[in-house]
């Protein structure tokens, strides 16, 4: 046998195995693994909770549930690729909105509306404001099972003091309060511009207050023309107006929320505010604990005059899902293992790790949270909301993460101008 | 062997301080790393990376041990285990026939080693999926071993053929003239002479192996089938880190890879004083 | 090793074996170099064919692939970040080389020294090498924070310490990182070939008078010239091919300025799912860097085997 025989044939057999699974068609039920349900999470230090939930499931359980953990770095990557085969998980985690139109698209979910006129609690026992993020062309495709994490402003309550200054109610005191604060040599804002993420809030926010959540809606449905609309251009002045004032200081893009860079300005005292979403309270209270219990405080966004959008708005992440495969060989097992996302075991076990789920029964059970005060407030916040805008990078399909964070950092950093920005968006995948 | 300083007998103090500059640099992120793995998290955001610990604990070490991370370590051990020895078995006659062979074939071969060293791991990732997914291998340590084996073959093979390449022409005359076989060359001449160059692929293709975070993500799903990389995730959230937490098992984690290489380095050193005279 | 020449025949004459003559007595076959080939061929070389077919489709990893000609090509050559990609992917890569070559010779000639010390300093260089990329990326982040990291106690050389948020600084953290990691993998490569340099050389160098560092420059430096060829090709194919460090430090960013055409590829395949463009990308990076490769051997006259020893 000579070399190229070998390798001919070492070539032949693989391109064979691969093509014969590449993207065909996806098993059907009868195929799936026997007497069990998998369920896939995003692998974190959260995990306990989902591990407990399984636990009590099993036990009254004869379909069991293998709990399948995946590291957060390309979740959604490894997700699409086993999703169409035989690996595919029954059940998974998943952000609804735009990460799994995708999959709606290509038909592998399964609409829950059957189950949930079997079991009506599956839907009435959840906030409709986080319900409805999974739900896609008017069907439900996911139940809620972590917590919500509207963006607060958060501040360093002894740095206010001493600077003079209160959390800002409206626009206009924002900009004053930042000048007061830089002639004070404080950063105003505490901003972790290397995630991305963190920039993207204050796009959320603004949009929302200067033109209300409908502009983002439309330009979602395809409308791009929304983007260079008068509203629009507005709310990008103004942030323009905001990093040109020294709001975020000059070294946010080398600053990193997730490995404590931006908490750490607030709790020091370098900076006085942060917005970030709900987890910083628990964040902070892990890493700074003396300063998450005396110095630290929280509250809304502040207002813009004359703007469309309610100042009752929220922006944020409305909740993790889990959303079933079409092909699953047990939805009995699974409609009852869902039911278990609005248990009280399930509330109580959340609220003690910090999350704030959003179930209605929840609302019992606020006094024995980690932090009673704060989860009060949030879930006040969310209950009361008129709308609770999902974050912009979730709410678009997952291709279109890159395409936004690239955009707001190149804006906030000057690369781009409002013009530049507005060409960004409209080039982005539309949800429909 | 040895270089200058022995020969000319004086210290030679610009190697000394340029090697001394260099520890320092590759000290500091080390010295990070030990030092926040014996601080409580409030302590590191207090004292920052650089600090020592103002209490310090060994509770990271504890947390990192007790949270199944002995599993995972089995796993990669596994893992680095089987691809060092595939690699042992399949590079030595491949680098050996690449030095040695005359034909055209041996230095299609050698292009096509070049080739595959081109060939970026992402790129092929999901191709390999469905290789392994359809050969039933998926959630299985074998279904990472083997691409993670394949992947290392091309390096392991350009840095063993450089160490063969050294080999000269008339040791190998000798023993034709002895009337040896191919096989015996390789096993009597051959292979005592590469101990280097094997004891640098084993190190690489350990390194590989034991650090592969790509292969072990696609191709497995549950608890069972692990590996140290991935189990990091669980000193981190959707949005933050554990930073003495991760860093700890990364400690923890390292420790079999840094005897593998103390190990390789003996044989390095020994394996080359058998050489002496030349 | 020429008195072994001159006893041979007369010692082992009585019990030579008769094979069929000629030059490729001795020599292995193609045979040898089988199992491996066709292992490699079967997990990366298939794949790599795949990547090829998928180049010229529309595939987002769910449903069957989309035939679309060379709409994928011709998007690529009109898009500016490729463009950019590839001439960041080559200035990254040359600065690598340029860094971490004369820093792998100079250690690992030292290292190859039978001193105790080095073998513990040795041990000390190679961690880097050990330490998995989330830990790296956790690392040098850390140590870099501009608040809290080496550039806030040393303003006086970082000023506001915003090292990622510049194109020029985010390259020279890149380059300074990589080779802090990969240093020792050369190290090892050129350690390896010093420690064969036969003592013979540089004892009759010194007979003659020459100094330590006319030693080092009309001996060893010729004597690593294979090792140099393989850490070079090595060097080079890597920097283009891969982007680990990319993705743990600054992401491509800021925004995409440092977005390199490897992580380019693994943005859009990965992030963007969209795998006929990411597909396209790698198989210009196959390419080119085989071609770079093959050159450089050619070039070189590595293919021709030969040792650096002949003739001693």
């Amino acid at each position: 046998m000579n070399t190229r025989t070998a390798l001919a044939a070492g070539l032949a057999a693989s391109a064979a195995l691969a093509l014969a699974g590449c993207g065909g068609k996806a098993p059907a039920a009868a195929d799936r693994p026997e007497n069990v349900i998998h369920v896939l999470v995003y692998g974190d230090a959260t995990n306990k909770v989902e591990k407990q939930i399984v636990a009590t499931y099993n036990k009254t359980a004869t379909v069991k549930v293998v709990l399948d953990t995946i590291p957060g770095a390309d979740y959604q990557q490894k997700l699409q690729t086993i999703i169409n085969t035989k690996q595919a998980p029954d059940v998974f985690f998943n952000w609804g909105g735009g990460s799994i139109q995708p999959f709606v698209k290509a038909n592998l979910l399964l609409p829950l509306d059957d189950m949930i006129k079997s079991d009506p609690g599956l839907k009435a026992n959840f906030l409709p404001s986080v319900f409805n993020t999974a739900v896609v062309n008017g069907k439900s495709y996911g139940i809620p099972m972590r917590g919500t994490q509207p963006v607060l402003l958060f501040s360093n309550n002894k740095v206010l003091k001493e600077a003079g200054v209160t959390a800002p109610r409206t626009w206009d005191e924002l900009l004053s309060t930042v000048r007061t604060l830089k002639s004070k040599n404080i950063t105003p804002f505490a901003l972790g511009g290397a995630d991305q993420w963190p920039t993207l809030m204050w796009f959320e926010y603004l949009y929302d207050r200067v033109a209300g959540p409908d502009l983002f809606t439309k330009a979602l449905n395809g409308d791009r023309s929304v983007w260079s609309s008068d509203d629009s251009r507005k709310a990008l002045t103004m942030l323009r107006q905001l990093v040109d004032a020294g709001a975020f200081g000059t070294n946010f893009d080398s600053v990193k929320f997730t490995d404590g860079g931006s908490p750490a300005l607030l709790s020091k005292g370098k900076a006085a505010f942060e917005l970030m979403g709900s987890w910083e309270y628990s964040t902070l209270q892990e890493a700074s604990p003396d300063f998450a219990k005396n110095d630290l405080g929280f509250t809304t966004f502040p207002t813009v005059s004359g703007g469309k959008g309610d100042p009752k708005n929220i922006v944020g992440n409305t909740n993790n899902f889990y959303s079933v495969l079409k092909n699953t060989r047990y939805p009995d097992a699974v409609r009852d293992f869902l039911k278990l996302q609005y248990s009280d075991e399930f509330v109580n076990a959340q609220l003690a790790i910090g999350n704030l789920p959003t179930t209605t029964n929840t609302e019992q059970f606020l006094g024995q949270a980690a932090s009673p005060d704060y989860s009060r407030f949030q879930f006040n916040l969310v209950k009361d909301a008129p709308a609770f805008q999902l974050s912009w990078d979730q709410a678009y399909p997952p291709a279109a993460i890159t395409p936004i964070h690239q955009a707001v950092q190149q804006f906030f950093n000057g690369s781009i101008d409002v013009d530049g920005f507005i060409k960004a968006m409209q080039a982005l995948p539309p949800a429909a | 062997m040895s270089q200058g300083s022995a020969t000319t007998g004086r210290p030679n103090y610009a190697a000394g301080a340029a090697a001394t500059l260099w520890l320092l640099v590759v000290a500091l992120p080390l010295w990070v790393l030990i030092n926040a793995t014996l601080k409580t998290r409030p302590d590191y955001t207090d004292s920052g990376p650089l600090a020592p610990p103002s209490h310090p604990t060994l509770q990271n070490y504890t947390d990192a041990v007790t949270s199944g991370f002995g599993r995972y370590l089995l796993n990669t051990l596994l893992v680095t285990g089987a691809v060092v020895g595939i690699v042992l078995v399949l590079v030595p006659p491949l680098a050996y026939a690449i030095v040695r062979g005359r034909s055209r074939a041996t230095s299609t071969v050698f292009r096509v080693v070049l080739l595959g060293l081109a060939i970026p791991a992402q790129a092929v990732v999901v191709p390999v999926f469905y290789v392994i997914s359809s050969a039933g291998l998926y959630d299985n340590l074998l279904g990472v071993i083997l691409p993670t084996a394949a992947f290392a073959l091309p390096v392991c093979t350009l840095v063993l053929s450089g160490a063969m390449r050294d080999i000269t022409t008339d040791l190998y005359e000798a023993m034709a003239v002895d009337g040896a076989s191919a096989a015996r060359t390789f096993a009597q001449l051959v292979l005592p002479l590469s101990r280097g160059g094997l004891s640098t692929i084993v190190v690489f293709s350990a390194l590989q192996a034991w650090n592969g975070f790509l292969f072990p993500l696609i191709l497995t799903q549950s608890e069972s089938t692990k590996v140290a990389t991935l189990g990091l995730y669980n000193f981190q959230t959707q949005y933050g880190i554990n930073v003495p937490g991760l860093l700890a098992a990364v400690v923890v984690s390292m420790i079999p890879v840094l005897i593998v290489y103390l190990f390789a380095r003996r044989a390095l050193i020994q394996g080359l004083m058998g050489v002496g005279g030349k | 090793m020429a008195q072994l020449t001159a006893t041979a025949p007369s010692v082992t004459a009585p019990r030579r074996v008769r094979r069929p003559g000629g030059p490729n007595v001795g020599r292995p076959g193609i045979g040898w170099a089988l199992p491996a080939t066709a292992f490699f061929a079967a997990f990366a070389v298939a794949p790599l064919v795949l990547v090829a077919v998928l180049s010229m489709t529309t595939w987002s990893g769910l449903g069957p692939p989309q035939y679309a000609g060379f709409a994928n090509w011709r998007t690529l050559l009109h898009d500016p970040v490729m463009r950019t990609s590839i001439w960041l992917s080559l200035v990254l890569t040359a600065l690598g080389v340029v860094a971490q070559t004369p820093l792998s010779v100079l250690i690992g000639v030292w290292a190859a020294g039978p001193q105790r010390n080095r073998a513990v300093l040795s041990a000390v260089y190679f961690v880097p090498l050990l330490l998995s990329s989330a830990a790296i990326s956790v690392l040098w982040r850390a140590l870099l924070d501009p608040n809290f990291g080496v550039p806030a106690q040393m303003q006086w050389l970082f000023g506001d310490g915003n090292l990622f948020g510049h194109r020029s600084t985010a390259i020279a953290v890149l380059v300074f990182v990589s080779t802090w990691q990969f240093t020792p993998f050369h190290t090892l490569i050129y350690q390896g070939a010093a420690r064969n340099i036969p003592q013979v050389l540089y004892d009759a160098a010194r007979i003659d008078g020459a100094g330590r560092v006319r030693q080092f420059f009309s001996i060893t430096l010729p004597q690593l010239k294979n090792a140099f060829i393989t850490s070079v090709i090595l060097m080079v194919v890597g920097g283009l091919t891969t982007f680990d460090t990319v993705l743990i430090l600054t992401q491509g960013g800021p925004g995409t300025d440092t977005t390199i055409t490897a992580y380019y590829m693994y943005e859009k395949a990965f992030k963007g799912f969209d795998f006929g463009t990411g597909s396209a990308i790698a198989l210009v990076l196959v390419v080119a860097s085989t071609l770079i490769s093959l050159v450089l051997v050619r070039a070189t006259g590595y293919d021709k085997m030969r040792s650096e020893l002949e003739g001693l």
